[in-house]
């Protein structure tokens, strides 16, 4: 037995944390986030492209790395509170992988490149995000349908939408989407809510629909798990620096004892979200049994974990974890969006307790 | 990364449940209800699994051939509590001497002491309790008052213990008393003593749930031969710390396996009483059993961590505050979902029979104390792991 990651994977992690710490540090990428349109840094999207990265979740023979590798760096883009649609991307090309026909062959070939933006247009109201019956239709030509919460919908190349009928690749119109800026709390993320009306073209049947998109729900919320443990990691590093550095009656904050047993909480909560996140992708890349079940596990308990080591982060700063210029609250606001999509907590909570014979 | 057990810890996994289904007349939560059984009952029964699980080679896997053991590895060992918790074994009657004293003589004994306690330790002709805690000493240990004088080669014993769980059915104690009364640390010496002689008087202490399982122990000048003295006068503290650093080992994944039946056993009651559909009673079962199998990776991540030859990681330190704080939610959860039925008493009419939730209640109160209480516990996470600094 051996929790560690091998050397492969193990490269793989340390080589994203220094690539990212080098493009995307918070303190850079802050202003990505709060000034392009479309928040993100399609430059560094292009250079992820290259280096393969969206390609990661597909099989080794296609130039993947599979589920663990995913992990990996997922942990690592939530340490930095990476901005952009990177885990839908990635998500969205593996499921485009899983599909029919020449079409969902060509998109698969720009996602995984890096080339083309794809994400799955799944979610419809506004009341959940979870997994439901589609109302959006497709009579064989046209899609029609108002999808919301599209991961950066509104700059997409393509989506994968979920209809009736099965899923549906429609490209971009050439006069852009129906969409409008759907604004959450996430500074990381731009989500539109689309209506479509537009040609399309069907990847999967219902049967094989329904497959694609169980596995693809299943990397999605292994990829937010693993973000999350990123997230929640870097916030709790950021409160015990503060701690140690700032000083009140005469001593270090980090000396209080009402501070030492929060942090002594907040270490538990993320390492368990660590042990429970690597296991869901070990599970998952050596094809377990209970697979499906430990990466519901993860995330019905990184999204509540990490919402309160965010949280507390906040509070050990005091005045300044309030202020736009600190930096918890950017880790406390993405915690808290991840924690409702890729299955909310309630979502995954409910697959536990039908685990239990 | 390889959470996956070998072929040969999977065989021994079977070979341990094919014993149990031989060797395990009933489950313990069947025999404690058994109006035929008294305290005194229970723990003969608990003597006579003792035995024989010595006669099999399972009491102290880990130890040296020599001393009894095979020289089982962690892994095996976990894997062996995981299936007597899943199985709902008895607890032997020796779990002090075997889980703490005995790698502590094997460890800092000499080889007569070894020779003299060990054999009648495992067969349980001997039962040990602990004397550490006072009722002046709790987490802070080594402020402990209980002096040891000078009588010719010997030393004479006097002062208080306290929660000595087992000590009304024990015959010897491991004591730590003072040899010095002002070497916070130095000063304290680890005696090995007799319960039944002069000047020792053991007194049973009333629980929250209505046993005496443990007592107080009154030193008046009770004898403690120098023979018996483990490790040099004054090396007490560092015995101690030996024998407390075994305390946690095993129990890895022994408790999440003890917790999924009692989340059956809470889902099969809120299926009879018509209410496991509702979205509430699925969420609170669903979000325990969450946590329950978080439990459980990372007692798989301390194994793994264990079997790579790696030195335990952050996730042990914390192993304690899970299962015991855990137990807590999870049987306060009981009566939440279950309602007034859970607080049945095991004996009580209309109890239900799968878990003793009552019991359950009420005990979980005390694994946030002992051991390292959970505050102490933090404290060391928050100076060891995170080393935020003392005041």
């Amino acid at each position: 037995m051996q929790f560690d990651l091998d050397e492969d994977r193990a490269l793989l992690k340390t080589s994203t944390r220094e690539f990212l710490e080098k493009e995307s540090a918070v303190a850079d990428a802050r202003a990505v986030m709060e000034e392009t349109p479309e928040g993100y840094s399609k430059a560094l999207y292009h250079q992820l492209g290259e280096l393969g990265y969206p390609g990661i979740l597909q099989s080794e023979d296609d130039g993947g790395m599979g589920p663990l590798a995913f992990v990996a760096v997922m942990h690592e883009m939530g340490r930095v509170a990476f901005p952009g649609p990177f885990l839908e991307l990635a998500v969205a090309a593996r499921a485009l992988g899983a599909c029919e026909g020449d079409v969902a062959a060509a998109w698969q070939a720009k996602a995984a490149a890096g080339e083309a933006l794809v994400v799955l247009a799944s979610a419809e109201g506004t009341a959940s995000a979870d997994p439901t019956v589609p109302t959006a239709t497709f009579d064989g030509t046209k899609v029609t349908g108002t999808k919301t919460f599209v991961p950066t919908g509104e700059f997409a190349d393509a989506l994968l939408v979920e209809t009736t009928a099965g899923l549906v690749l429609v490209e971009r119109p050439g006069a852009g989407w129906n969409a409008r800026r759907l604004t959450t709390i996430d500074h990381t993320q731009r989500f539109a809510e689309i209506t479509l009306d537009d040609p399309g073209a069907l990847v999967a049947d219902p049967a094989r629909a329904a497959d694609v998109l169980a596995d693809a729900r299943r990397c999605g919320a292994l990829g937010a798990s693993a973000a999350i443990l990123g997230l929640m990691e870097r916030a709790l590093e950021l409160a015990i620096e503060y701690t140690m550095e700032r000083q009140a009656f005469g001593a270090p904050l980090a000396s209080f004892q009402a501070l030492q047993h929060r942090a002594a909480d907040m270490l538990g909560r993320t390492e368990s979200t660590r042990s429970a996140v690597y296991r869901a992708g070990w599970a998952l890349e050596t094809g377990q049994d209970n697979a499906d079940y430990l990466v519901s596990v993860a995330k019905a308990f990184a999204g509540p974990a990490a919402r309160s080591v965010c949280g507390e982060a906040i509070q050990f700063h005091g005045g300044v974890g309030f202020t736009w210029e600190y930096e918890p609250h950017i880790y406390l606001k993405r915690v808290k969006t991840l924690e409702l999509f890729h299955g909310s907590t309630r979502y995954h909570t409910e697959v536990a307790y039908n685990a239990l014979a | 990364m390889d959470l996956q057990f070998t072929p040969e810890q999977e065989a021994f996994r079977q070979e341990i449940r094919t014993w149990l289904a031989a060797n395990l007349d009933r489950p313990w939560n069947e025999e404690v209800r058994d109006p035929k059984h008294d305290a005194d009952s229970l723990v003969e029964v608990r003597r006579q699994w003792q035995k024989k699980l010595n006669a099999a080679g399972y009491l102290a896997m880990g130890w040296a051939p020599e001393w009894g053991g095979r020289g089982a590895g962690e892994v095996e060992d976990a894997i062996l509590q995981e299936e007597f918790h899943r199985a709902d074994a008895p607890q032997v009657p020796n779990f002090l001497g075997i889980s703490l004293l005995g790698p502590a003589l094997i460890h800092h004994g000499t080889e007569a002491q070894r020779q003299r306690f060990i054999p009648k330790m495992l067969e349980c002709e001997e039962i040990w309790c602990q004397g550490f805690s006072e009722p002046g000493s709790g987490s802070d240990l080594a402020s402990l008052r209980t002096r040891a004088e000078p009588d010719g080669d010997d030393f004479r014993i006097t002062g208080q213990k306290v929660w000595t769980t087992f000590g009304p059915w024990s015959n010897w104690i491991f004591v730590l008393a003072r040899t010095d009364m002002e070497d916070r640390y130095g000063g304290i010496s680890f005696f090995l003593m007799p319960l039944e002689q002069e000047g020792v008087e053991v007194r049973e202490l009333r629980q929250i749930t209505g046993e005496a399982e443990f007592g107080e122990v009154f030193f008046d000048g009770a004898l403690a031969k120098r023979e018996n003295i483990v490790g040099e006068i004054g090396e007490g503290w560092k015995v101690a710390m030996t024998l407390l650093g075994y305390e946690r080992g095993g129990s890895t994944l022994a408790y999440p396996a003890e917790y999924d039946g009692y989340l059956q056993g809470l889902r099969a009651g809120a299926e009879e009483a018509g209410i496991a559909d509702r979205a509430d009673v699925r969420e609170k079962i669903g979000r325990l059993v969450v946590e329950n199998e978080v439990l459980r990776g990372n007692g798989i991540r301390t194994l793994a961590n264990f079997a790579a030859g790696n030195p335990p990681g952050p996730e042990s330190s914390f192993e304690k505050i899970g299962w015991s704080e855990y137990a807590q939610r999870l049987t306060d959860a009981s009566h939440d979902i279950l309602g007034p039925q859970a607080q049945l008493t095991a004996q009580s009419p209309r109890a239900r029979a799968d878990v003793d939730w009552a019991y359950q209640y009420l005990w979980s109160r005390a694994g946030t104390i002992y051991s390292g209480s959970s505050e102490i516990q933090r404290n060391i996470i928050a100076k060891r792991v995170l080393r935020m600094p003392t005041r």
